[in-house]
């Protein structure tokens, strides 16, 4: 029965207003704090009149110059046909502002704002959008907290190696962008540049097939290649592949799925992954992916360093495929503290 | 003759079938002599038992072949002088190409069917048929190495033992001369080789497969002057 009312008035207001009407309808006697009903109901008139005035303009245009006997009185009596329309436009639009300023701000009050109004949705059970929207507020804030507390922590241990450096460096720098998600493609390219540069062994092509995020083809002496997939500076996958393996697709693009077939490099992948847990820094990205470059870069001895443990070079007929991610020393998997 | 087109160094001879694991990797080949008192057979059951051990699976067989070709008398200059020794080599790793090598001379990766093209030049070039000799056995995977065992025989009789190893995943030679050495000496004790000659030109050029063939001539030609295996250790 309230649907039969609801959908009656919205015939008549039709698109934007229908909405008010209806919880105007809906729920008469609930005072919605700091809302003027009366001054509500007078506005969405006043919103119909100013629709209809402002037909009335384009009507007018419309069908232009009506027939008079002079050429005179024809304009005459256009003009002042438009003059008047437009009046009651600007007529009913200064109404219309009166009236809003009336209505108040029903949002201030409520810790959802506008989107609390959907509570009264008489429709809840077709679209639970308002136990969705409270859901999704609830996880958001619970994700930004946890967020915060990583942030700290993660703050607190700093990056490893260079722990030395970095409390000169973190003064002098100016807190770095917290937004570092959307960062420009040009910044991403300077940074991945600077670390080509640097070292004359390992070359590194930048394309980006799919948009925005780059992806990094590094190619370490004749050792080895990876495939790395950044999201703006921060490195989501990495794929070690020896410098021999096909890294393509058959379409050409990077492969950035199938694995190494040499069983070394599939476990120097799984080192990678892990290294890129290890070399945090949310503040400062650029610096991990140089870490995670210089750490990298310890493989180009890969087949020729022995273990610094146990001084061998084969174990379970695997080179020290582990590189310590402080002294880059080589370690058997196993040989590992 | 012919000039057939040579690929460029390093490269893996473009070939549609080519198997993957045709690519160029280092390899070490060598002879293991026959254990005292036991037959060819015998040191080859050993050797594969120790790699079994070891975690080494079986992956197919291989055969490598050399026939050696001597200049035609009627082609040489002064009298006396004696001919030099060619050698067509096929190996079953690279199943579409042929070898062709002179003595620390340069190495032609061809086509197949070169061998038809040597018949074709018999007046110039003569099949010391006598003389052709072969390596056939197992293949062995374990982890990232790929081990042959062979034995080689010449005409009826089983003239000695080849071991191959390569180490896949790498390409410059020098690299993994220690891992390979280290994991020779797992399975083959002190019979383990030094470091094989084409290893030292290379410093860190990548290995090609001549470099395979060229230690396989050598290992034939050393083991075609020794003595014959004694009549009781054949069986
Ligand atoms: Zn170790």
């Amino acid at each position: 029965m309230i649907e039969d009312v609801s959908s009656d008035a919205c015939s008549d207001v039709d698109t934007s207003p229908c909405w008010a009407t209806q919880i105007i309808l809906q729920e008469p006697t609930q005072q919605l704090p700091g809302v003027n009903l009366e001054a509500f109901s007078q506005a969405i008139t006043a919103i119909q009149a100013l629709r209809s005035s402002v037909t009335r303009v384009f009507d007018c245009l419309k069908d232009g110059m009506r027939n008079k006997e002079t050429l005179e009185g024809r304009e005459k009596g256009f003009v002042a046909a438009f003059q008047e329309s437009l009046h009651s436009v600007s007529r009913d639009l200064g109404e219309l502002e009166r009236l809003s300023n009336l209505v108040g701000k029903p949002s201030e009050n409520h810790p959802l704002h506008n989107s609390g109004l959907l509570s009264l949705d008489p429709v809840q059970d077709k679209t639970p959008l308002y136990s969705q929207l409270l859901q999704a507020y609830k996880w958001s804030n619970k994700l930004q907290y946890h967020a915060g507390l990583a942030s700290g922590l993660l703050n607190q241990q700093s990056l490893k190696r260079s722990a030395n450096q970095m409390g000169v460096s973190a003064k002098r720098r100016p807190k770095a962008q917290p937004t570092t998600l959307v960062l420009p493609p040009q910044y991403v390219d300077d940074v991945i540049n600077r670390i080509d540069r640097m070292f004359p062994e390992m070359s590194i092509q930048l394309s980006r097939p799919n948009g925005t995020s780059a992806m990094l083809l590094v190619t370490l002496g004749k050792v080895l290649k990876v495939i790395v997939v950044m999201r703006s500076l921060f490195i989501d996958r990495t794929i070690v592949k020896g410098y021999n393996e096909n890294v393509y697709t058959e379409d050409g693009k990077l492969d950035i799925w199938s694995k190494s077939n040499y069983q070394v490099f599939q476990k120097v992948t799984d080192h990678a992954t892990t290294a890129l847990l290890h070399y945090q820094l949310p503040q400062m990205p650029d610096v991990v992916v140089r870490s995670f470059m210089t750490w990298l870069r310890s493989y180009i001895k890969l087949f020729q360093a022995p273990c610094q443990r146990c001084g061998k070079f084969l174990q379970d007929g695997l080179p020290p495929t582990w590189r310590d991610f402080r002294t880059l020393e080589a370690f058997h998997d196993t040989c590992r503290q | 003759m012919q000039q057939v087109p040579l690929p460029p160094p390093g490269a893996v001879p473009p070939r549609p079938s080519a198997r993957p694991s045709a690519d160029a990797h280092p390899r070490s080949v060598a002879q293991v002599p026959v254990a005292e008192g036991k037959s060819v057979q015998q040191t080859v059951e050993l050797l594969t038992r120790k790699l079994e051990l070891l975690g080494a699976e079986k992956q197919g067989t291989f055969c490598v072949d050399c026939e050696t070709y001597h200049t035609a008398a009627s082609t040489m200059g002064n009298q006396g002088q004696t001919g030099k020794l060619m050698y067509v080599m096929h190996n079953s790793e690279y199943p579409l190409s042929c070898f062709a090598l002179f003595e620390n001379g340069p190495c032609l990766i061809a086509d197949a069917n070169f061998d038809i093209l040597m018949v074709k030049l018999k007046g110039f070039f003569q099949n010391a048929k006598a003389n052709k000799i072969e390596s056939r056995g197992t293949r062995y995977q374990y982890c990232d190495f790929l081990v042959k065992v062979g034995t080689v025989t010449m005409g009826p009789s089983a003239r000695g033992i080849s071991v191959e190893v390569e180490y896949c995943p790498c390409v410059i030679a020098n690299d993994c001369w220690n891992l390979l050495m280290e994991f020779m000496q797992s399975f083959m004790g002190s019979h383990t080789p030094g470091i094989p000659s084409v290893f030292g030109t290379k410093h860190d050029s990548v290995y090609s497969p001549a470099d395979t063939v060229v230690q396989y001539m050598e290992l034939f030609n050393k083991i075609r002057k020794q003595q014959q295996v004694p009549v009781a250790g054949i069986r």
